[in-house]
């Protein structure tokens, strides 16, 4: 990692008539860094990327790429990045290796040069014995390393991956996430939205909080941890709504948040020890019953939940 | 360069597309070879072959005695057995009807013609009224219906026969001349051999076409312009709905997420949305380019001559191409395209191309049937057409050109403004 930024989002704003999609977003990426997005669906991720891939024009606000305004100089920022889109977009009716070749000459790559960029990255993608497959016939896990795949052929030096996990099994994520720390450790700067707490914390070396479109935190994973301090996380699930007992649970001493989706709670407290008895206890007198309790170390969904109120999954 | 490769992109997906494959290509060619086979293909010199049609006549018919033994149902079992028609009719004869109808229903015969017992009298009597019964295969449709065609005209000829017999009879029984029945059959004859010249020389009588279907070059020729015509506006028709089918691939791609992809390669949207617009037009001329071979080939079509024809079809090409980024550049998502794809272009285009199957060339007098098609972009498209597969000149076929890329320019003008504004980028 160095000092140079390779990406820099000064005072964004998009609006969509009415709604405000990103309201003044402002960070650093630095060269040669993985810095996450972390933020619920809808907060505003896709959005902010989108216009760092020059897809969407700012309504106010500016972002450059290793010094190229994404306004003015769009073709210099497109040649420098590659994006991942959070769908697969690919040419279902073409085999990898001519989706590949296709890309690639969007990417203004031809002859020996496209030929052997196509091969290398076949290669990293795991698919050079099934290049010539149609990847309408391809498992999802084939068809997400291929959308990957693409963004790399022109050797960007920031890389884009806008959710590339959602929706895939395990193994092809564990996959993903190797491939982006591979190209990272070999220098490209990443810049990767999620909505998984856990990816983020794995991947990142810098982590931006988004929601409702606006930026809420940001740093390294200690750093954002320590917004939240000594705070422990207690999941609850109870037998019954919970709204009959979040108020009561909020009045317990050394609560600090209370949110609840159906039957399930979580609860920000100062020591999950001294705080239980007292939560059991409430239930027990609002007429419900706890039926499984899990305490959780701060982390990135405790830093959400504090700052928001809501978790991370909402 | 990137704008060819888009096109050449989208152009090895369309051909890929065995949907597109079959609509744009498969179905006109259907359409071809249904007529082709109805008129039973071609001769190896290139005219339309007709598959003899076997029929059983049963002659009931009394000649009248008073008439010098004239027998009106022998004059058309003659005829029916006459050697202008033994290349298309392979006729036998019955007594019976009901042996005759039994041969048709086992299939050994195509049409049974049973001609009454007061065929004749009929003749001579003006309150007379005789049926002549067509008994047919009802899976047969083509065979019994020129059977049908040629009794009805050789009772029309009877018929008129008898009113002249009458009438001259009437006009010399007013001098107070006393004719005959062997006279009134001479008048009679003598008006039908009139009619049936008369028929010939103005070339308008149908008898007279199929009397002679296997030596008649002009017959074979006529066919071969009706399935020319049939194909041409089969190419016109499927052409539009090729140039709306690949228009629709920006909306598709916008969907699917490879055109906003795209849009973060340094491509800038003009090239992007160029390239597409290449593979519309290219698809067209590859479609309309195998579809005139293979008519050209297999149906013996002749185009005209080459100038005139190379402009109808580059009009063609880039209006239908148009038509098809202005119809789809209206559509919010590829859900709409159902009705738009099945509906208006169907309409449109069955109205535009309406003029073929009423005889008529677009905008060529006619009343309504040939005016209504120019109120449609495939109606001047099939005007250019058929102007020049009548042999017409670039001058005949200037006016639809230039009304083809008048159209062509308000088209492509709004469906790309409309879809540059929807895409938006940089």
């Amino acid at each position: 990692m160095s000092d140079e930024k390779a990406i820099q989002v000064r005072d964004l704003h998009k609006y969509y008539g009415d709604v405000r999609a990103v309201q003044g977003v402002s960070f650093d990426v630095q060269a040669g860094e993985i810095f996450s997005l972390l933020g619920p669906n809808g907060a505003g991720k896709t959005t902010t990327i989108s216009v760092i891939s020059c897809l969407l024009r700012p309504t106010q606000g500016d972002v450059f790429v290793l010094g190229h305004s994404v306004t003015r100089e769009p073709m210099a920022v497109k040649a420098l990045i590659g994006v991942v889109p959070q769908e697969v977009a690919l040419y279902e009716d073409l085999s990898a290796r001519e989706n590949l070749t296709f890309w690639g000459k969007m990417y203004g790559l031809r002859g020996k040069l496209l030929k052997q960029r196509v091969d290398e990255v076949l290669e990293v993608i795991g698919l050079a014995d099934r290049q010539k497959g149609r990847v309408s016939k391809f498992s999802g896990g084939m068809k997400r390393r291929l959308n990957i795949g693409i963004a790399l052929l022109h050797r960007p030096q920031v890389l884009i991956l806008d959710e590339p996990t959602v929706g895939i099994d395990p193994q092809s994520r564990r996959s993903i996430l190797d491939s982006v720390k591979e190209l990272n450790r070999r220098g490209t700067t990443v810049l990767y939205t999620t909505h998984y707490m856990e990816e983020a914390q794995e991947l990142s070396d810098h982590i931006a909080i988004i929601d409702h479109g606006k930026l809420i935190a940001q740093g390294t994973h200690t750093e954002l941890v320590r917004i939240v301090g000594e705070l422990h996380r207690i999941d609850l699930t109870l037998n019954v709504e919970a709204t009959s007992v979040i108020e009561r649970w909020r009045a317990v001493a050394g609560v600090h948040r209370v949110s609840a989706e159906g039957g399930r709670v979580t609860v920000l407290a100062d020591d999950s020890n001294l705080v239980l008895p007292h939560l059991f206890e409430a239930a027990t007198q609002a007429g419900a019953r706890i039926t499984s309790v899990e305490i959780q170390e701060p982390n990135l969904e405790t830093v959400f939940l504090h700052l928001t109120g809501r978790a991370l999954r909402d | 360069m990137k704008v060819l490769d888009i096109a050449l992109k989208d152009l090895r997906r369309f051909l890929r597309n065995y949907f597109f494959l079959g609509l744009g290509i498969g179905v006109p060619v259907l359409v071809g070879a249904i007529f082709y086979f109805a008129f039973g293909g071609l001769a190896s010199d290139g005219r339309f072959n007709l598959p003899q049609i076997d029929v059983v006549v049963v002659n009931l018919d009394e000649p009248v005695a008073a008439y010098g033994n004239f027998s009106a149902g022998e004059m058309l079992a003659d005829f029916l057995k006459s050697e202008e028609l033994g290349g298309l009719l392979a006729v036998t004869e019955s007594n019976s009807a009901a042996t005759a109808r039994a041969a048709v229903d086992r299939q050994e015969a195509d049409v049974a013609i049973i001609i009454p017992a007061d065929l004749s009298a009929a003749m001579f009597d003006p309150q007379g009224r005789a049926v002549i019964e067509v008994y047919h295969d009802p899976t047969l449709t083509i065979g019994p219906g020129i059977v049908k065609s040629i009794v009805t005209q050789f009772v029309d000829a009877l018929t008129g026969s008898r009113i002249a017999a009458s009438i001259a009879y009437a006009q010399l029984a007013k001098r107070g001349v006393t004719v005959d029945g062997t006279t009134i059959q001479n008048i009679a004859m003598r008006y039908g051999e009139w009619s049936a010249s008369l028929a010939e020389g103005q070339g308008a009588g149908t008898l007279l076409t199929v009397r002679s279907p296997a030596g008649s070059k002009e017959q074979g020729n006529r066919l071969l312009a009706m399935i020319g015509g049939i194909m041409a506006s089969m190419i016109i028709f499927y052409a539009f709905y090729a140039g709306a089918a690949s228009a629709l691939t920006i909306l598709q791609e916008k969907e699917d997420g490879t055109l906003p992809r795209l849009s973060t390669t340094p491509t800038p949207m003009s090239a992007i949305l160029g390239g597409k617009l290449i593979a519309v037009f290219a698809l067209i001329i590859v479609q309309v380019s195998v579809l005139m071979a293979f008519s050209s080939l297999v149906f013996k079509t002749t185009w005209g001559a080459p100038g005139p024809m190379l402009l109808a079809i580059v009009g063609l090409v880039v209006l239908a191409g148009s038509f098809g980024i202005f119809v789809m550049s209206w559509l919010r998502d590829t859900r709409q395209a159902g009705i738009v794809l099945g509906g208006v272009m169907t309409v449109v285009g069955m109205v535009g191309i309406s003029s073929v199957f009423t005889g008529t060339v677009p905008g060529a007098g006619g009343g309504i049937a040939a005016t209504l098609p120019l109120f449609t972009p495939h109606g001047w498209a099939l005007r250019a057409w058929r102007l020049a597969m009548d042999g017409g000149g670039i001058g005949d076929v200037l006016l639809p050109l230039v009304v083809m890329l008048a159209l062509t320019a308000v088209f492509f003008s709004i469906g790309v403004l409309r879809f540059r504004k929807r895409l938006g980028g940089h």
